[in-house]
């Protein structure tokens, strides 16, 4: 997923020159969000450690740092049980044991963390960030404490293909937009392969293990990081020369940290610690570690569920209020007689049924800020994609309902002097609702469904949560149907509910 | 005073000319029946006469009120004229003396205490006082429709509208209906009734109107329509009929 990250770097430069002003106020923002649970504020084992190694720079003794970091960045960071792991993360803190000072760990994701840092919202970043021309124009690097590079790995069965002569007429999965596939790309002309380009390393390595694709070429990190997770591969070339990982501060600032961060690495280095917890991560395991119990996944991966799955109940009730009112609003245009209105609420919903809903969530997200100029954050793109889709299904049963009901309703209605609305409201839309429920509770049902697709945008969902839990662990069979299970369990209860609820007041 | 003005009224659905000219008076009280052959035109002149119906040409004025012109307050003139389907078209939501008092009560002309009570005398009235509170659906067709017309009844109309009232009734259920109808003939309402039931229209009518595509054909007395009827086409109506 990282690496040079040609998004990221794209991204960062402009943010530099142009956003300036905005700066401030978004790394407040960020750091706002980061809110305590997000912070863990560590202190130092402190004299005794320090007092054992070489003096540092003493004005980092005591000190608190504020440490910007990315949300998921497996090894590098992620989140285990609720705390942050990962390589970056025991560097970073066995080094401010050593040097005495306490760091702030705020996670706020790769991009939020570089702009808090350019606006001294925090003091450093550690975040698998690659040493890059660019990237020194602004910031201060340490020395490097990784060197990454792309490596290929096979099926842990597969003994036919050991190198990249054996590739030939096969096919490789890579990441799309990754290092790994412009190596693949930069070879496959010469070794005779073809490059199939996915979107995350769990479906690359799925991709392999399902024989669809013979080898995958990955970051030399997450692969190595996905074989001691017992991804089911194994690495069979060394890894290609690639970038280099550095710890940042602002340029020209907090040098004694940046100083401290040196003297540390090289100590721990020294004393064995780095290689210890490289490997903690990285190193292959001896013996095929058997995975842990369906049961002890279901228990650690549950709060994380739990979260998506009340993400996936907000965005749906949200959605379907939204979409009632528009429903009720393009219904009744439709059964009206304005021409006007009747022609916008049909224009409207053959839009929005007659495109797809991956395509408009897409849209909403990308898309309109790019026309706008405005960002628009994941939840609200995300319950917009889904009011307006949702919405021209329910203008259709509400115009359904309606019209199901017999005329001579209404007429009889307007014949005793009572007017349109009232008429319609005491006397069509009682019984149209009846009719409609059905409908209405398929369609809930439905929508709490197409929540799933909003992942795509990286709205935190359950289906996003399962995909983040088999993207670390490579379970992917079984967390998919823990995830199915609980989709399934909440759409039997709510539905019991709706239907208990119909006869109750739909007798 | 109740009363009803038809002058040039025509009415077109489409290119398709339903009713080509009429002219209409009914003086206060007076019982009119309309009969003639099926697709002449007499429900769709009887839907003009409370503007369920667009009104294509000509006027139509319910005691000052003129239907065609636009500033006129539809929902006030309906007040006036009750109308009965065919269909009864009653509520099914709603218990019977629910159907009766909806109109009462969301037009605030009585308190829902009031509208109860008037409710309850309509419905003794039609002889369906113990059938108050039960759903349109446990009833039978006569006594749906004898709930309609009371419902019909409770603005307390000057002018009542009788749409084919028993058209979709059982036989044994024509005659409790007929006998409502005759009862509000004798006190004095002012009505227009489509009707097939000949025997009934010689009996309550003052006067008769036949229709045939979509014009008056001819027009008179009980006596005369029955008994001397002049027209060739009304002579044929009246030998499939009777």
């Amino acid at each position: 997923m990282h690496k040079p990250r040609p998004s990221r770097l794209t991204r960062i430069v402009p943010a530099a020159i142009a956003a300036v002003a905005a700066l401030s106020l978004f790394g407040g923002v960020a750091a706002a969000a980061a809110s305590p649970a997000d912070a863990s504020h560590e202190t130092a084992g402190g004299a005794l450690a320090a007092a054992a190694s070489t003096p540092p720079p003493a004005d980092v003794k005591g000190k608190t740092f504020t440490i910007g970091t990315d949300t998921t960045f497996a090894p590098f960071e992620f989140r285990s049980g609720g705390d942050l792991k990962g390589i970056d993360m025991d560097l970073i803190r066995s080094i401010a044991k050593l040097e005495g000072f306490s760091v702030n760990i705020k996670s706020l994701g790769f991009d939020a963390a570089l702009q808090a840092l350019q606006s001294n919202q925090v003091d450093g970043v550690i975040a698998g960030m690659s040493i890059t021309d660019e990237r020194k124009q602004i910031f201060d690097f340490s020395d490097p404490y990784f060197d990454s590079g792309i490596q290929m790995a096979v099926a842990k069965s597969n003994n036919d293909i050991t190198s990249y002569k054996d590739l030939k007429g096969k096919t490789v999965a890579v990441k799309r937009g990754s290092e790994g596939e412009a190596f693949a790309n930069s070879i496959k002309n010469k070794y005779h392969f073809t490059v199939k380009p996915l979107d995350q390393s769990a479906t690359m390595y799925d991709d392999v293990k399902a024989g669809n694709s013979v080898a995958v070429f990955d970051d030399y990190p997450v692969l190595a990081y996905g074989i001691r997770q017992n991804n089911g591969l194994k690495a069979v070339t060394a890894k290609e020369r690639g970038s280099s990982y550095g710890f940042a501060v602002n340029k020209g600032q907090n040098q004694e940290l940046l100083a401290a961060f040196n003297t540390g690495l090289a100590e721990l280095k020294a004393n064995g610690q780095y290689q210890k917890i490289l490997d903690r991560y990285l190193k292959a395991p001896d013996e095929a570690a058997p995975n842990s119990s369906f049961f002890a996944l279901l228990a650690n991966s549950f709060p994380a569920l739990m979260k998506g799955l009340g993400l996936t109940m907000l965005a749906t009730v949200l959605s379907l209020i939204f979409a009632l009112i528009i429903g009720i609003v393009f219904g009744f245009f439709k059964v009206g007689s304005s021409l006007v209105l009747r022609g916008i609420a049909t224009t409207y919903v053959a839009i929005f049924r007659g495109t797809p809903l991956l395509v408009q969530a897409f849209f909403f997200y990308f898309g309109l800020p790019q026309l706008t100029g405005v960002p628009i954050d994941v939840l609200t793109a995300g319950i917009l994609t889904l009011s307006l889709n949702a919405g021209a299904y329910m203008t259709e049963i509400i115009r359904g309902g309606i019209q199901s009901i017999d005329p001579g309703q209404l007429e009889a209605a307007r014949s005793l002097g009572l007017g349109y609305v009232t008429s319609m409201r005491r006397v069509v839309i009682p019984q149209a609702v009846k009719v409609m429920t059905p409908t209405f509770i398929n369609q809930f049902v439905i929508t709490l469904k197409d929540t799933s697709l909003l992942a795509v945008i990286g709205f935190a969902e359950l289906t996003y949560q399962g995909q983040q839990i088999y993207a670390s662990n490579f379970r992917t069979g079984e967390t998919l149907l823990i995830v199915a299970a609980l989709y399934f369990i909440v759409i039997m209860l709510l539905t019991q509910l709706s239907n208990l609820l119909d006869r109750k007041f739909n007798k | 005073m109740s009363t009803i003005h038809v002058k040039g009224l025509t009415k077109s659905f489409g290119g398709n000319d339903v009713l080509k000219g009429i002219d209409l008076d009914v003086a206060d009280g007076e019982v009119v029946c309309v009969i003639g052959p099926s697709g002449s035109g007499k429900s769709t002149l009887l839907r003009c006469l409370n503007k369920l119906e667009e009104i294509s040409g000509g006027s139509v004025v319910i005691d000052d009120f003129d239907l065609t012109d636009p500033k006129v307050d539809l929902n006030q003139v309906r007040q006036r004229i009750g109308m009965v389907f065919q269909h009864f078209n009653l509520f099914p939501h709603m218990s019977a003396i629910e159907n009766i008092m909806l109109a009462p009560v969301e037009l605030k002309k009585q308190t829902k205490a009031e509208a109860r009570q008037s409710a309850l005398q309509l419905l003794t009235r039609v002889g369906l006082e113990e059938k108050a509170d039960a759903r349109p659906a446990s009833l039978s067709g006569g006594q749906k429709q004898r709930v309609a017309i009371a419902r019909s009844l409770a603005m307390n109309p000057g002018i009542m509208l009788f749409d084919e009232a028993t058209s979709a009734l059982d036989p044994e259920m024509v005659g409790e209906v007929l006998q409502v109808i005759k009862d509000l003939a004798r006190e004095g309402m002012t009505m227009v009734v489509v009707t097939h039931e000949m025997g009934f229209a010689r009996e309550v009518s003052d006067r008769v109107v036949f229709m045939a595509d979509g014009v008056i054909c001819e027009e008179g007395t009980p006596e005369q329509i029955f008994s001397h009827p002049e027209q060739p086409r009304l002579q044929d109506f009246l030998a499939k009929v009777l």
